[in-house]
């Protein structure tokens, strides 16, 4: 067969022409300095690509995921099967399957980091969707749903997104103020990038507006005056940029008249609760709002809310709370019950990395108060895998919180619950963790440091804790159950139990 | 250079011939058009999948029509002996091998286009009639990608039977796929693992580095510099498609066929 190819060949074994064994050196030389330079070529190409690809993130993802889902990574099609898997996500919304969307949440995120509405959504879903027969959500999810955030976050840097998703989670959900304030500057903090709607910031308009309100809640007055009027000078850019008026920038507009009100309010607000003047409709006495409380009242005095609670085990696992509390109406009083020993469930780096603890239980709700009682009855009955008393003691806390209450009820107690008081002096609990401290306004009330001079803003001097009304009991497995009963010989010395999942329990 | 031509024209009319290779641009087709039905998520979602969805058809079709030609390109030859025919003419084998290389280079980068066109007119529908030029920048590496690939497959059907190539082809291009593992690799404290690192990391092709879809669908995930980036991409490409094919040719060359 040999002898029908062009060109004669040597006579050894292989019979190889003459010809080609003189092209041979050429053939070895392409090769060897073809790999040299394609290993050069290579070592430049490895730095350019973004930071993100050598971080061994993508041999985490391919170790956290079932075999299933292997190969289209390994073909390279990581972010179309990520695409293709949140459609599937979507139709479980659709089909109220709950259940199924975390694992697909979970693989959704190893397979394409940067979907940053894949970690919003997902961590949305947990705190909020998951809830008992009572529609009161399943609290154990709030650690894998912040966690995911924080992972979420660490894949994508150079986006608002999720830092903002973080902020507005602790805002909402936990009520844990600080945190907030962490999650929303970190957002601000974001480089900018061309392209997005609000370059030259970091981070749309409302973020600087939900952290001027984060800073209220956390009794922080001038630094959340300071950050609407950071707002107006945004929204006035903004506004100038797209033709100044409200026809041409509607957006800009209506969200800039909102920062007018709002800065506005937080003024007039400090100067009803902490000064003698000037006050405004609310506050028609000479005296601050925090100092008389009771309006009407002869001279000035703290508010006794006389927060009182009892809980009566109707069936096993179904309590009901009754009690007083002083404020009159529109105040709301907050339960907890939990595991006496509850500590957040962690389970990194699986496919059930979402995964609850069954054996945990935790219960968060508030009781509205109206004519100065609430009366609400729990049942936990009905959602054995939400409440599984597998715990021999269990922890019942019903509090008042000044910072998370409405702001007519703030009026007469302050950002910082100066205003009142219990006859129980026990009842009355200091936060005493330094970065939930808000201003201090007036002398007084446990607080340290400078009082406000009410006109420098941001102020950065923190020395006022917040003051919370509660009672805490102390009960056992067999109390749940209704075979003994609950009595005020179970209430234990008040302990303030941080509500975000990153602080020691 | 007008054998190599004569070579390549036969195997891209060759190979156009072949149903299979217009069934996988139909399923690549069809697979771009699927897109807008995910319309009913947020408009950010919806594009991002659109995107995703769509440069992952063009590689997937683009894939298997690459492997598909490719190995089948010199041992049909052979199998039916027409081998002998052609290199009984004045055509050298190293012609034959190149010829064989740009023939199916050029039927891979015809369907490509084809699928490319389409998915940017949708794109451009889609987008409310805006261009979308960072997509044209994932399709051309698509192409230099599945350029190796082809280069790859061809080395191997110079020794390989066609099944055996299919699985070497498709299993290298996975391995190199994952090129952001090796490149960890090459660090790990290991020495075992670093060495197998450097080894796969320098010595196999690095389909990885053709992959920016992330950098095209996510803002913010900007390689450093795009068009360098690119550029090197396609010398990376050239270069060791080039020492495959010497490879290729040093293997035809000593064979009996």
């Amino acid at each position: 067969m040999a002898q029908t190819q062009t060109g004669s060949f040597k006579t050894s074994k292989k019979k190889i022409p003459v010809e080609v064994q003189k092209r041979r050196p050429v053939y070895f030389a392409i090769i060897v300095v073809g790999l040299i330079l394609a290993g050069i070529v290579q070592n430049v190409l490895a730095p350019a690509r973004n930071k993100e690809q050598d971080e061994g993130h993508e041999m985490r993802a391919l170790g956290g995921l079932n075999n299933e889902f292997l190969l289209l990574p390994l073909l390279g099609f990581r972010q179309a099967a990520a695409g293709l898997l949140w459609v599937r996500c979507d139709e479980f919304f659709d089909s109220g399957d709950y259940d199924a969307i975390l694992p697909l949440v979970r693989v959704i995120t190893y397979l394409d980091p940067h979907d940053t509405n894949v970690y919003i959504t997902g961590a949305w879903h947990m705190s909020y969707n998951f809830t008992d027969s009572q529609e009161r959500s399943d609290r154990r999810y709030i650690y894998p749903s912040q966690a995911l955030l924080e992972e979420g976050i660490k894949n994508n840097e150079y986006t608002p997104d999720v830092k903002f998703e973080k902020g507005w989670e602790c805002f909402d959900k936990i009520k844990n103020f600080s945190l907030a304030q962490e999650g929303f500057e970190e957002a601000i903090a974001t480089k900018p990038l061309k392209g997005t709607d609000y370059y030259p910031y970091g981070a749309p308009l409302k973020t600087y507006h939900i952290l001027a309100h984060t800073y209220e809640k956390e009794g922080r007055i001038p630094e959340a005056i300071a950050e609407w009027r950071q707002a107006l000078a945004i929204s006035s850019y903004f506004l100038k940029k797209n033709g100044g008026t409200e026809e041409k920038d509607f957006s800009d507009y209506t969200m800039q008249q909102a920062e007018k009100h709002n800065l506005g309010e937080n003024i007039w607000r400090y100067q009803d609760r902490y000064l003698t003047k000037p006050h405004t409709p609310v506050n028609t006495s000479n005296y601050p709002g925090v100092l008389w409380p009771f309006g009407g009242a002869g001279k000035p005095a703290p508010w006794d809310v006389h927060l009182t609670a009892h809980i009566q085990v109707i069936r096993p696992k179904v309590l009901k709370f009754t009690g007083t509390f002083n404020s009159a109406d529109g105040a709301r009083v907050d339960v907890l019950i939990e595991d006496w020993d509850y500590k957040p469930h962690i389970d990194k780096n699986s496919t059930t990395a979402f995964a609850v603890d069954p054996h945990q239980t935790i219960l968060m709700d508030s009781i509205s108060v109206r004519k100065d009682t609430f009366d609400r009855e729990m049942d936990m009955s009905k959602d054995p895998k939400m409440y599984n008393f597998s715990h021999d003691y269990y922890r019942i806390v019903v509090s008042f919180d000044p910072r998370t209450t409405a702001p007519f009820v703030q009026d007469r107690f302050g950002w910082n619950g100066e205003g009142l008081t219990d006859g129980q002096p026990g009842h009355v609990s200091i936060d005493p963790t330094e970065a939930t401290f808000g201003t201090k306004f007036m002398n007084g009330f446990g607080g340290v440091g400078p009082v406000w001079d009410g006109k420098t803003a941001p102020w950065n001097q923190f020395g006022q804790p917040d003051h919370r009304v509660m009672v805490t009991f102390k009960v056992s497995l067999q109390q749940m159950l209704g075979e003994k009963p609950i009595t005020n010989a179970n209430i234990v010395p008040n302990k303030i139990m941080p509500l975000g999942p990153d602080m020691e329990r | 250079m007008s054998v190599i031509y004569a070579v390549a024209h036969q195997t891209v009319r060759e190979a156009l011939r072949r149903r299979i290779m217009w069934i996988f641009l139909i399923i690549g087709v069809f697979l771009i058009a699927l897109g807008p039905v995910f319309g009913f998520l947020s408009p950010r979602d919806s594009l991002v999948i659109l995107k995703s969805l769509g440069l992952a058809a063009i590689l997937l079709a683009g894939l298997f029509t690459t492997i598909v030609t490719c190995i089948y390109l010199i041992p049909v030859e052979i199998d039916r002996r027409t081998i002998y025919t052609v290199l009984s003419k004045p055509v050298q084998r190293y012609q034959f091998v190149l010829g064989k290389f740009i023939g199916g280079f050029f039927t891979v980068f015809i369907n490509i286009a084809a699928m490319g066109i389409v998915f940017l007119v949708m794109l451009y529908f889609q987008m409310g009639h805006h261009l979308a030029p960072d997509m044209v920048e994932g399709v051309v590496l698509t192409f230099f990608q599945l350029m190796l690939l082809a280069a790859l497959s061809i080395f191997f059907s110079t020794f390989a039977t066609p099944v055996v190539n299919f699985f070497l082809s498709f299993g290298i291009f996975m391995v190199g796929n994952l090129t952001s593992v090796t490149d960890t690799l090459t660090t790990s404290k290991s020495p075992i693992a670093a060495l197998a690192g450097r080894i796969i990391y320098y010595l196999l092709p690095q389909f990885g580095n053709f992959n920016i879809m992330n950098s095209l669908i996510h803002p913010g995930q900007n390689i450093t510099n795009m068009q360098v980036y690119i550029r090197n991409c396609i010398v990376y490409a050239i270069i060791y498609s080039s020492v495959l094919l010497a490879i290729a040719i040093l293997i035809f060359d000593s064979r009996e066929v």
